[in-house]
C-alpha cells in the first residue's frame, strides 16, 4: 500500500526530511523519514494518536529537535532565519500571551515577520474567523475555541510558504470551521504548501496527498478518498 | 520569504518595553511597600542570624593562618557547585526561562535568536549581579570582625568574589545551553569540579581551579595575584557565553518554559513533592520501559508488588542518584566519627534526600488522592502498606552509606558501629520523607492563613524544618558514640539506645501514617465543635455552622462519638459477598 515519491522529479521542494528520526529514550516517536513536500502542494497527515504527526510537524517547526536526519525548508535548514520565515506553525494547543489582545497579537507577531502590523488584511481575516468583535479583547479571557481561532488568526496573518497545522479543526464550531477551510483553500491557491495534521477523514478528501502514520512509520502516501483513511487509521 | 531582522528586532524592543511598563504600572504601591516590608523582614533576620554564628573575638594570627590555609579552598567549593549547577541548568536549555508564547513566537520568527535571547539574558545577569553584591559585601562585612583588616576591603573583595561565581556559573550556564552541550556531559563535567573542589578541601589532591577565585576573597588580609587569572576567566565565560546563547535548543527552552513557571510556584508553597516531580519532567527522568529484574507476581500483597514494580523501572540517573547521596551521607558521617557534629545535619539531609526517592509508590498515592480513595480500602490502610518497600529500599541506602563511611578508614570497630546505626539511620531518613510528602503543601484554606504572616512564616518554617529534622535524628547516634568514646565510655552501648529511640521514632511516625485521616478527622471535629459554641454565643444557628465545616460533622451524622470511627475494613462488594 505504501507509495512514495520519488526524490529529483517536480521543482525544488519547499519540505525536505531526509532519514528523520526521533526518539525520546527507548522510545521511537518517528522512525527514519523520508519525504519531500512540493511548493503549492496540499498534505494531510493522518494517523492514531501517537502515531507521530505532532512530533513530525514540531520537528519541521524547528521545535524539536531531530535525533538523527535532517530537514530542510525552502533549501534551508529547519530552525534557521529563512526556514523560520518560510514556515508558519500552529500548534493543536494555541499558546499566547496573557497581557496582548487578538489586536496586539496580530500586531506584533506580524512586525515581527516583517510586515505593516495590524492592517485592513488582518481585519479581514479577524472579520472572518468570527473574532471582529473581540479583537480588543485578552485572549487570556477566551474560550477555547476562541483562543484557537485567535492561534488561526496568528498563523495566517503572517507571510509563508509552508503551513503547519496540528488538528486544527479542533474546538471550532462549524462557522469557524467552514472559514478555516475556505481560508486553507485560499492560501493554497495562492501558492503556499500546507500540511495538515488531522483525524478528521472529511478534509482528506481536499487534500492532493495523504500520509498515513502508524506508530511512527508511514505506510500510505499518495492521494486518498476518506474511506481510505478510515481504513488505514481503523 | 524575505527577511528583515533589524526591523524585526526593533519591533520585539518596542513591544517589551511597553509590556514590562504596562507591567510596572499595574504594580500597585502598596504591593510594593510590603514586598520591601517583607524583604527587608526576612533579609534582616538572615543577617542577624549569620552576623550571631560568626560573632565572637577577633582571631590571633594562628587562627587567620588557618583559615588563609583552609577558606579559599572551601570557598572553591561553592565556585565549583555555581559552575556544576549552571552546566547542569544550561544543559537542560536554561538559565533563562521564557514565556511560552515568546518560545512559540518570537523564536519560531525570522529574528535572530541572539538577539531576542540578549534582553532575558542580561535582565537575569544584573539581576543575579544585584544579588550577589549584596550578599558578598554583607559576608565580608561580616568577615571583617573576626579577620581584622580593612573594611571597604573586605565588602568590596567580599561583593568581586561573589560577583565573579555568578559570572561563571552563568556564563558556564549560557555556554551549555547555546553550545547544546549534552546532560552527561555538563553532569560528568560540573560533578568531576565538585568532587575535585571537595577532596581539595581535606588537601588529598592538589588544589583545585576554583580554589584559585576563592583566594580573591581573601586578598584584604593576604594579596595573591593567582585569583586574578580565574577572575578574568570568569569574565570571558561569561561574555562567551552571552554570545552564543542564539544556540539555544527550542525543544530544551520548550520543556523549561512549561516546567519552570509551575517549579517556581510549588517552592513558593513549600510544596516538595510538586518540586520533586517536576524536576524529574524537567531533567527528562522517564522510568524505564524494561524493569532492571522482571518481578513475578503471585496475587498476594498487591500494594508490595506494586511498590517493587516501580522501584525495579528506577532510571539509570535516579539510581546513581541516590548511590552518590547515600555515599555523601557515608562520608558526613564519617566526618561526625571524625569529631565534626554538625555533619549529622548533612547525613540527614542526605538519607533525607534518598528518602523523597525511596517513597516513591506511596508518594504516587498522595499525588492521585482520587484514584487512592476509589479503592474500597482505607487510605491509612493503604499508605502503611506502601512502608515496607520503601524500607527495604532505605536498608540499601544505609548499607551504601555505611560502607563509604567504614571504606573511610576500615576497621571491626568501624563496622560494628555501622552496623548497629544502619537502621535507625535509614529508617529516619525515610520518616521523614514520608512525613513531608504526606504532610504537603500548606493547604490555602487553612485557617492559619488568616495570621499575620510572621506567624505564618513561624509556622512555614516549622513545617519545613520539621521532615529533615526526624531524618537527621537517624545520625545522632554516630554522634552520641563519638562523644561516648571521647568520655570514656562504651560507644556501642550509647549508639544502641540511641538508635532504640530513634526506632521508636519512627515507629510512631509509621503509626501515624496508618491513623493520619482518623486524626485528621478527630482534629476537624473539634475544630467544627469549637465553631458550633462560637456560633451558638454569637446569635448564629447551629446549621450554620455547620455548613461551614462540612466534614467535621460526618460522625455525628453517623450517630458516632466525634473524633471515634470504626477500624478501617475493606468493604466487599455485592459478587464478594454472595
Amino acid at each position: 500500500m505504501t507509495k512514495r515519491k520519488k526524490k529529483g522529479q517536480g521543482p525544488t521542494p519547499v519540505l525536505v526530511a531526509d532519514g528523520l528520526m526521533k526518539a525520546y529514550g527507548e522510545v521511537e516517536a518517528l522512525a527514519a523519514l523520508d519525504l519531500e513536500v512540493a511548493p503549492g502542494e496540499s498534505v494531510v497527515l493522518v494517523g492514531h494518536n501517537g502515531s507521530g504527526k505532532t512530533t513530525f510537524l514540531r520537528l519541521v517547526a524547528g521545535l524539536l529537535d531531530p535525533t538523527e536526519g535532517d530537514i530542510e525548508i525552502d533549501g534551508a535548514p529547519a530552525g534557521s532565519l529563512e526556514a523560520r520565515a518560510a514556515a508558519s506553525f500552529l500548534p493543536d494547543e494555541p499558546v499566547l500571551y496573557d497581557d496582548l489582545s487578538v489586536r496586539e497579537h496580530i500586531d506584533y507577531l506580524g512586525r515581527l515577520h516583517g510586515t505593516e502590523g495590524y492592517g485592513d488584511a488582518e481585519a479581514e481575516l479577524v472579520e472572518r474567523l468570527g473574532l471582529a468583535d473581540r479583537v480588543d479583547d485578552l485572549p487570556a479571557r477566551f474560550s477555547r475555541g476562541l483562543r484557537q481561532k485567535t492561534s488561526l488568526a496568528l498563523g495566517l496573518a503572517r507571510p509563508f510558504d509552508l503551513l503547519l497545522i496540528d488538528e486544527p479543526f479542533v474546538g471550532l464550531d462549524l462557522s469557524g470551521r467552514s472559514a478555516l477551510i475556505e481560508l486553507l483553500h485560499e492560501r493554497h491557491a495562492a501558492g503556499a504548501a500546507l500540511l495538515v495534521a488531522t483525524h478528521d477523514p472529511s478534509y482528506v478528501e481536499r487534500a492532493e496527498r495523504c500520509i498515513a502514520l502508524r506508530q511512527g512509520e508511514v505506510i500510505f502516501d499518495g492521494a486518498a478518498a476518506a474511506a481510505d483513511v478510515l481504513a488505514l487509521v481503523s | 520569504m524575505t527577511v528583515a531582522p533589524a526591523d524585526s528586532i526593533a519591533a520585539l524592543g518596542n513591544l517589551r518595553a511597553a509590556r514590562r511598563k504596562r507591567r510596572v504600572a499595574k504594580i500597585h504601591w502598596v504591593d510594593a511597600l510590603y514586598q520591601v516590608y517583607l524583604a527587608a523582614i526576612f533579609g534582616g533576620g538572615a543577617v542577624l542570624f549569620l552576623s550571631g554564628i560568626t560573632s565572637g573575638p577577633r582571631l590571633d594570627q594562628a587562627g587567620i593562618d588557618q583559615v588563609l590555609a583552609e577558606g579559599p579552598a572551601l570557598l572553591g567549593v561553592v565556585v565549583a557547585a555555581a559552575v556544576a549547577l549552571g552546566l547542569r541548568s544550561g544543559a537542560r536549555g536554561g538559565p533563562i526561562a521564557l514565556e511560552a508564547p515568546d518560545v512559540r513566537h518570537v523564536l519560531l520568527a525570522p529574528v535572530p535568536r541572539a538577539a531576542a535571547l540578549r534582553g532575558p539574558a542580561v535582565r537575569q545577569l544584573r539581576f543575579m549581579m544585584f544579588l550577589a553584591v549584596v550578599v558578598g559585601a554583607i559576608v565580608g562585612q561580616l568577615a571583617v570582625r573576626r579577620l581584622g583588616g580593612s573594611p571597604v576591603a573586605w565588602i568590596a573583595c567580599g561583593a568581586l568574589f561573589a560577583v565573579a561565581t555568578v559570572a561563571l556559573g552563568l556564563g558556564c550556564a549560557f555556554l551549555a545551553s547555546g553550545r547544546r552541550l549534552p546532560h552527561w556531559v555538563a553532569t560528568a563535567i560540573g560533578g568531576a569540579l565538585l568532587a575535585w573542589a571537595a577532596t581539595d578541601v581535606f588537601e588529598l589532591v592538589p588544589a583545585s581551579p576554583t580554589a584559585y577565585l576563592g583566594e580573591l576573597a581573601f586578598w584584604p588580609i593576604d594579596f595573591d595575584p593567582a585569583a586574578i587569572a580565574p577572575l578574568v576567566i570568569a569574565v570571558v565565560v561569561l561574555v562567551l557565553g552571552l554570545a552564543s546563547i542564539g544556540g539555544v535548543s527550542l525543544e530544551a527552552a520548550d520543556r523549561r518554559t512549561q516546567l519552570v513557571g509551575q517549579l517556581k510556584f510549588a517552592a513558593t508553597l513549600q510544596d516538595l513533592r510538586t518540586v520533586i516531580v517536576l524536576r524529574r519532567q524537567l531533567a527528562m527522568e522517564l522510568p524505564r520501559l524494561k524493569p532492571w529484574v522482571r518481578e513475578r507476581h503471585h496475587g498476594r500483597f498487591p500494594i508490595w508488588h506494586r511498590g517493587v514494580r516501580g522501584i525495579l523501572r528506577w532510571p539509570a540517573a535516579r539510581v546513581a542518584r541516590v548511590v552518590i547521596v547515600s555515599a555523601i551521607a557515608g562520608l558526613a558521617l564519617r566526618g561526625v566519627w571524625e569529631g565534626t557534629t554538625a555533619l549529622v545535619v548533612v547525613a540527614g539531609l542526605a538519607m533525607f534526600i534518598a528518602g523523597l526517592d525511596a517513597i516513591e509508590p506511596l508518594a504516587q498515592e498522595t499525588d492521585h488522592p482520587g484514584r487512592r480513595d476509589a479503592l474500597p480500602l482505607s487510605t491509612g490502610h493503604v499508605m502503611v502498606r506502601h512502608l515496607p518497600v520503601a524500607a527495604v529500599v532505605m536498608v540499601g541506602v544505609g548499607l551504601v552509606a555505611g560502607a563509604t563511611a567504614v571504606l573511610m578508614d576500615p576497621s571491626v570497630a568501624g563496622v560494628k558501629l555501622a552496623a548497629i546505626c544502619l537502621l535507625p539511620l535509614a529508617w529516619a531518613g525515610g520518616a521523614g520523607a514520608v512525613i513531608s510528602v504526606l504532610m504537603g503543601a500548606p493547604s490555602p484554606s487553612d485557617n492559619w492563613q488568616l495570621l499575620p504572616p510572621e506567624v505564618q512564616g513561624s509556622r512555614t518554617a516549622f513545617r519545613t524544618v520539621w521532615p529533615p529534622l526526624i531524618a537527621t535524628l537517624g545520625a545522632v547516634p554516630v554522634a552520641l558514640a563519638r562523644i561516648a568514646l571521647e568520655n570514656d565510655g562504651n560507644p556501642y552501648d550509647i549508639a544502641l539506645a540511641s538508635g532504640v529511640v530513634v526506632l521508636v521514632i519512627v515507629g510512631l511516625v509509621a503509626a501515624w501514617v496508618h491513623q493520619r485521616e482518623l486524626i485528621k478527622e478527630w482534629w476537624r471535629s473539634v475544630q467544627g465543635m469549637q465553631g458550633m459554641s462560637t456560633a451558638a454565643t454569637s446569635g448564629t444557628s447551629a446549621a450554620d455552622a455547620d455548613r461551614g465545616s462540612p466534614p467535621a460533622n460526618r460522625s455525628a451524622a453517623a450517630g458516632r462519638p466525634a473524633g471515634k470511627k470504626p477500624a478501617p475494613r475493606k468493604v466487599k462488594t455485592r459478587l464478594e459477598r454472595s
